[in-house]
């Protein structure tokens, strides 16, 4: 099991956590012109990496804030997290 | 309108589990929680008033991890980042937080019938609680308050004292019953009364 530092909790457990997916990815601007294929690949496209990953989690039993963990995706190594609107 | 209680299917009063041979008065005692206020305050993002000015029942709102500001009559729970539980049995203390948080910079939002509420007490009740909630215990002390997990159920958790604990459990109203199976389940090794 995975003990997660939340940036506004502290350190629980991973049971109190949801996966968020992705954090790198972004959003298209607002009332920009896009393909089909770029929107597409921002909803559906994702990288599996192995390594280093920044993600979204939710302390959804907690204090309820999304938040980004810098994990490793092989060793489930946790190196940082940070409040959603921080960057590293 | 009328309180109508969420576990009075379920909570039975008597002695369970093993608690034969055994001291009654250190035997663990549950009891169902009812008849409150129970409001959530959020402040928006947008709202520039400083936390220091609001005055509720004496109690400032606080920003400070698992810290409850409380009196006899009302509780505040930090839930997250500007955002709080209040606890109260002072029932019209709503027309006056209405009064002191503007619709422009909080919202209120009333749950007293929405969560189920049971108390726990006695020295094993931290036990209990260990069996189901993947929390560090040792460090929730007097007048502290966490969001955690209950075997599965989201729960929050008041620890109103720590000598002897006395500690309550506050869950949505449609897992009442649940955590209640649960809690008295965890409950059968060291006896208790249900009161």
């Amino acid at each position: 099991m995975l003990h997660i530092k939340c940036p506004h909790c502290g350190m629980r457990s991973q049971n109190e956590f949801a996966y968020g997916g992705d954090a790198s990815v972004k959003r298209p601007e607002l009332n920009k012109e896009i393909s089909d294929l770029e929107w597409d690949n921002f909803v559906y496209l994702r990288k599996s990496l192995r390594g280093k990953h920044l993600e979204l989690w939710q302390h959804i039993s907690g204090c309820r804030q999304w938040f980004k963990v810098q994990r490793d995706t092989a060793t489930h190594e946790i190196f940082k997290t940070l409040k959603a609107n921080e960057d590293i | 309108m009328t309180f109508k209680s969420a576990l009075e299917n379920i909570h039975q009063k008597g002695f369970f589990g093993d608690y034969e041979n055994k001291n009654k008065q250190n035997l663990i005692k549950i009891s169902e929680i009812k008849n409150l206020l129970i409001l959530q305050i959020v402040q928006y993002k947008s709202s520039n008033i400083s936390l220091r000015d609001i005055n509720i029942d004496g109690l400032h709102l606080n920003n400070e991890v698992l810290k409850v500001n409380c009196n006899n009559e009302t509780r505040i729970l930090w839930f997250g980042p500007n955002n709080w539980l209040l606890i109260s049995i002072k029932k019209d203390l709503l027309k006056t937080i209405n009064q002191i948080l503007r619709e422009s910079d909080f919202a209120v939002t009333d749950l007293s019938h929405s969560r189920a509420i049971i108390e726990i007490e006695g020295k094993n009740s931290i036990e209990v609680l260990k069996k189901g909630c993947p929390f560090n215990f040792n460090k929730l002390l007097k007048g502290n308050s966490v969001n955690s997990v209950f075997n599965g159920i989201t729960v929050s958790i008041d620890m109103i004292n720590d000598s002897p604990n006395k500690i309550r459990i506050f869950t949505l109203r449609s897992f009442g019953e649940s955590l209640h199976h649960s809690l008295t389940d965890a409950c059968l090794e060291f006896g208790y009364k249900n009161i």
